[in-house]
């Protein structure tokens, strides 16, 4: 007990140990919090009016981003199966790190769910007991569970690897493997359920077809790891800690083929609807070309396939994946393309036309950007501390046996900053 | 045999006796009055399903209850406070109603008439002028406000006139085919003559409208055929099904971030 | 209880069962102990309303489920809310939880051949069920113009030639009833059009609703009389149910519903037309607050040319009965088995 209050300890105040890039990057997303919190308060206040959803777009940006977070948290298990299935030595070295950026997303995607609850003052609705709980009946309800069932695993499956570095004791594999490779079927379920809670509904024929998951889930392998690839070479030109080039490497491989195949079923998709085009493909026409002068989603749809494209053929050359200044943007125009194909691409068309057939076009308002740009900032910070505290972790720096110099070192700091208030 | 292509033309006859002028200002007072009426009171009359047949003027059946509601824009009732309002059994009419069952009433047609008070000393009580049997078409001088050319009435396509449906001696009645009275309130009983099926719907109830209580036993205002249709121009070409156009209440509002809906109507 | 407005006063038992023709009166009687209490409450709120209307509001956010509370918490609830829309609209208003009736499962049948278009179903249905107006204006009912098509000589030459010259293909067609090609927002001078027929959409309050199915709390839940209804005070806000729906017939309070005090209609059920509150989810109940009290519903009595059609489906000598043995019927999406209730008909 004693351990876990020093592990604590330890860890909060290693957070306030970085450099001006650290506090420059911290302050900079607090900026988004800011407005985030003006944005919440308006939405709580006026309610979802100040959004630009409508009756007949009533899923946008938040879901949409919603179910792309899902795909990021659901992505980091490429991380964690090579290393315990596979015993990817350069992966195994840093699977605590895939955790804990499946623990940012998770945590995003919660914000994105609040913020698309008209009534989240009434979540409470939702808990056993003391509420109802629609289950097995209504997929929100299985994705509630996978949800909160992930972020759990993660957070205990990663802090007791970190806790056990801390301490410097090995690992229990009686505790600690179940849980990983529970992890890893749970990873793939999360993402499943998403796309079932869209997949199921017959009233929206977009969506309603049997390559959801597959679908889904292959584009969360191309973005989870795509992040992961930026977050990796950031941590390798800012941080002491070296992350092996065999690591990246595999991830550019399932980046590359995953990106390959989530075209290949996008193309599979088109073909499909378009060969003898019916009333369910006009959400498909709408958003490839329009409709009679309604084109507002066009730009996005191409600019999300010329993104997708890019990368993959890019990432389909040796040199390109081996390139380590270059990758991280490629991998970032992959990350960017496939959100606008889950989000924008998927999510906004699934309800254009109506299913009565309106066509109503739907741009997300400024309090719908601001809160989404806020989640995603609350979401960075968190992976930020997380990483950091798990990198200080991993080199060695925050340990038990540092314990009782590092808690003087900053005692004495605290005085010094105390008096300089004061003066 | 007279000349079928006279005018049937009532106040020709004894227009001295009359003194046509006279009648002819009152009238155009009277209308004057009424329709002054209607402006200050735009929306405490409404009409029911037909423009110009039946019109409900909103009174207050209990506190804070109308009978009535009217639309600001066209006109129309809205909603329906009191579905039985000012109306009577449909048992208590001159002619006994044939449906089965549940409790029925009906509006009164023949207060629907409007007649000024000289149209029931002079013609409508059946003295004058003298019953003519004659059906041969030929022009009206008089109600061309209502068929304004009785040469080609838009009903029935050339085979029926106006006597074949307007008692030519009890002038506020009906007549059948063998020459029985029907009464005003009880259009059916001369239009199921001819429209058989649509008479057989209507006292089904799946054709026509009912207000009041759904259960199949509960009491009901039924609808009677000319509160819908006007049997005097139900061919012309505007006329849709029988129907005569009505102003369409507003649309629904366009969704936020629609500025128009013009891509709904594309260049053809 | 004499000034009580009672929309019913004329109805009497005529017949049918004693609980059909049970007047809101009879109602209001039954429980005229607790009604006196609302008023009292009314008069409190008066002069107090803050903190009551506080108080009121905090008592609501505990509130249970409603299909889960005992009758006395029903009763409680009930009372709170008639006390605060007594205040908030300055009227005598009086919250229904009438139960279904045993024996009665309510259908709509529509005829589609009459329909003119005029959209007076759409707004009466605002007048009864308060929903909200203005710039928020919310309409339960959607009435489509749909062209009904034809062929056109003119456009015989521009088929689709392969490359030998011959047409696989023609488009000397204009389509019929295209949902996609339906208009929403037509406003011609007059209705109807020609060539033009109208296709007006509601709940069709499906035999097998997927909006109940996907709702994670069931808050809308099937009444034993057939109705789809929300429970207002416990609905999330998720709008899972506006997704699955297939005929468009649910709509949110997207900001606080603005209901002005001279259009709120005061004769409200628990579930049916009793005003809303921001961040929920609303749908057509056949007008449920009328037709548990023996009532047409509104869209039914104002329907000029008599299109619409409303009654018990287990009664054979229903209107709507009638219209299913005695004309062509066909209901909305029959392919994707939500069994509506709501049948469009020709004669």
């Amino acid at each position: 007990m004693k351990n876990i209050v020093s592990f604590c300890i330890d860890y909060v105040l290693y957070l306030w140990k970085g450099g001006i890039k650290y506090w420059a990057w911290l302050g900079f997303l607090w900026i988004f919090v800011l407005f985030w919190a003006y944005g919440n308060y308006l939405q709580l206040s006026e309610g979802m009016i100040v959004t630009g959803l409508t009756d007949q777009v009533s899923w946008g940006l938040y879901l949409a981003n919603f179910v792309f977070l899902v795909g990021v948290a659901a992505g980091a298990v490429t991380v964690v199966f090579p290393a315990y299935v596979y015993k990817h030595q350069a992966l195994h070295d840093v699977t605590v790190l895939g955790e804990m950026l499946a623990i940012a997303a998770v945590v995003m995607c919660m914000l994105f769910v609040l913020n698309h609850m008209g009534r989240p003052d009434r979540l409470w609705h939702m808990v056993p007991i003391i509420g109802i709980y629609n289950f097995p009946g209504s997929m929100l309800g299985w994705d509630v569970i996978v949800l909160i069932g992930y972020l759990l695993l993660n957070v205990v499956g990663g802090f007791y690897y970190l806790y056990k570095k801390y301490t410097g004791e090995p690992l229990n594999n009686n505790i600690y493997l179940p849980i990983i490779y529970v992890a890893i079927v749970w990873a793939l379920s999360i993402h499943t359920v998403t796309a079932f809670l869209i997949s199921t509904m017959p009233a929206r024929p977009m969506w309603h077809v049997g390559m959801m998951p597959i679908r889904f889930i292959t584009t969360a392998f191309a973005a989870g790891p795509a992040l992961i690839i930026i977050v990796f070479s950031i941590i390798r030109n800012n941080t002491k800690l070296w992350i092996k080039d065999e690591a990246i490497n595999l991830l550019s491989q399932i980046v590359v083929w995953c990106l390959g195949i989530a075209l290949f079923l996008t193309l599979s998709e088109v073909v499909t609807e378009f060969y003898h085009p019916t009333e369910h493909s006009l959400g498909l026409q709408y958003l490839m070309f329009g409709h009679n002068g309604l084109t507002k989603l066009v730009p996005w749809f191409w600019a999300s396939m010329i993104g997708m494209v890019g990368a993959f053929v890019l990432l389909l050359i040796p040199w390109v994946r081996k390139d380590y200044h270059l990758l991280p943007w490629v991998c970032g125009v992959a990350f960017i393309a496939i959100w606008i194909e889950k989000g924008m691409g998927l999510m906004i068309p699934g309800s254009i036309p109506t299913p009565i057939g309106e066509y109503v076009e739907y741009s997300p308002s400024w309090v719908e950007i601001f809160n989404s740009l806020g989640n995603w900032a609350i979401g960075f910070i968190v992976l930020t501390i997380l990483l950091k505290g798990a990198i200080g972790i991993l080199l060695g720096e925050v340990s038990l046996s540092n314990h009782s110099k590092q808690a003087s070192d900053t005692a004495a700091d605290d005085v010094k900053k105390v008096r300089y208030a004061d003066a | 045999m007279p000349d079928t292509r006279e005018p049937l033309n009532v106040f020709a006859e004894r227009a001295e006796y009359w003194g046509l002028p006279v009648m002819t200002a009152a009238v155009a007072m009277l209308l004057a009055i009424l329709s002054g009426q209607a402006q200050a009171q735009a929306r405490e009359i409404c009409f029911e399903s037909r423009e110009n047949a039946s019109a409900v003027v909103v009174t207050e059946v209990e506190e804070g209850l109308p009978n009535v509601k009217c639309s600001e824009k066209t006109g129309g009732v809205l909603w329906w406070g009191d579905p039985y309002d000012g109306t009577v059994p449909m048992g208590d009419m001159p002619i006994e109603a044939d449906y089965s069952q549940g409790e029925a009433v009906v509006m009164p047609r023949d207060s629907q008439l409007n007649l000024p008070p000289a149209c029931g000393t002079a013609c409508h009580n059946g003295t004058f002028p003298p019953p003519n049997n004659d059906n041969t078409p030929r022009q009206l001088t008089i109600h061309m406000d209502m068929v304004p050319d009785a040469l080609n009435l838009q009903h029935g396509r050339g085979s029926i006139w106006c006597l074949d449906c307007h008692n030519p001696e009890v002038r506020n009645k009906f007549i059948d085919h063998a020459g029985d009275e029907i009464d005003f309130n009880q259009p059916q009983k001369l239009c199921g003559a001819c429209h058989g099926p649509l008479y057989k719907d209507w006292r089904a109830g799946i054709h026509g409208k009912r207000i009041g209580e759904w259960a199949s036993t509960g009491k009901k205002r039924w609808f009677v055929c000319t509160e819908c249709h006007n049997p005097h121009d139900v061919q012309q070409g505007e006329r849709n099904s029988g129907f005569a156009q009505l102003v369409p209440e507003a649309p629904p509002q366009l969704p936020r971030g629609m500025k128009n809906a013009d891509h709904e109507r594309p260049p053809h | 209880m004499a000034n009580s407005t009672i929309p019913l006063r004329n109805i009497t038992s005529t017949g049918g069962t004693d609980t059909t023709s049970m007047t809101r009166r009879s109602f209001v009687k039954n429980t005229s102990g607790v009604s006196a209490a609302s008023l009292l409450g009314t008069a409190a709120l008066m002069t107090n309303s803050d903190e009551a209307q506080a108080n009121t509001e905090w008592a609501e956010w505990f509130q249970g489920n409603y299909r889960l509370m005992s009758d006395d918490e029903k009763q409680e609830a009930v009372v709170r809310l008639e006390r605060r829309y007594s205040s908030e609209y300055g009227k005598k208003v009086s919250v229904d939880t009438k139960p279904a009736e045993e024996g009665v499962l309510f259908g709509y049948a529509l005829n589609i051949q009459k329909c003119i278009g005029c959209r007076r179903c759409a707004k009466a249905c605002v007048e009864e069920n308060n929903q909200s107006r203005g710039d928020q204006e919310i309409e339960w009912i959607r009435v489509l113009k749909m062209e009904k098509g034809g062929f056109d000589e003119t456009k015989m030459g521009e088929g689709y030639p392969d490359g030998y010259g011959i047409e696989i293909g023609g488009n000397a067609y204009s389509a019929a009833g295209v949902v996609g090609e339906g208009e929403h927002y037509y406003d011609p001078k007059l209705v109807p059009e020609e060539d033009f027929f109208y296709m007006p959409i509601a709940c069709m309050q499906c035999e097998k609703p997927p909006c109940v199915k996907v709702c994670p709390v069931r808050t809308t839940y099937r009444e034993p009389d057939g109705i789809v209804v929300v429970d207002y005070n416990w609905c999330i806000g998720c709008r899972m149910c506006i997704g699955a729906c297939p005929y468009w017939a649910r709509r949110f309070n997207w900001g606080e519903p603005k209901l002005a005090k001279e259009d709120m209609n005061p004769e409200t059920h628990y579930l049916g037309n009793r005003p809303r509150m921001k961040g929920v989810v609303e749908k057509c109940t056949f007008c449920l607050q009328r037709t548990r009290n023996g009532r047409y519903p509104a869209c039914v009595e104002v329907c000029p040319v008599g299109a619409r059609k409303f009654g018990n489906l287990l009664d054979p000598e229903s209107e709507v009965r009638r219209v299913l043995a005695n004309k062509r019927v066909f209901r909305m999406k029959a392919d994707l088995n939500t069994y509506p209730k709501f049948f469009y008909y020709i004669d």
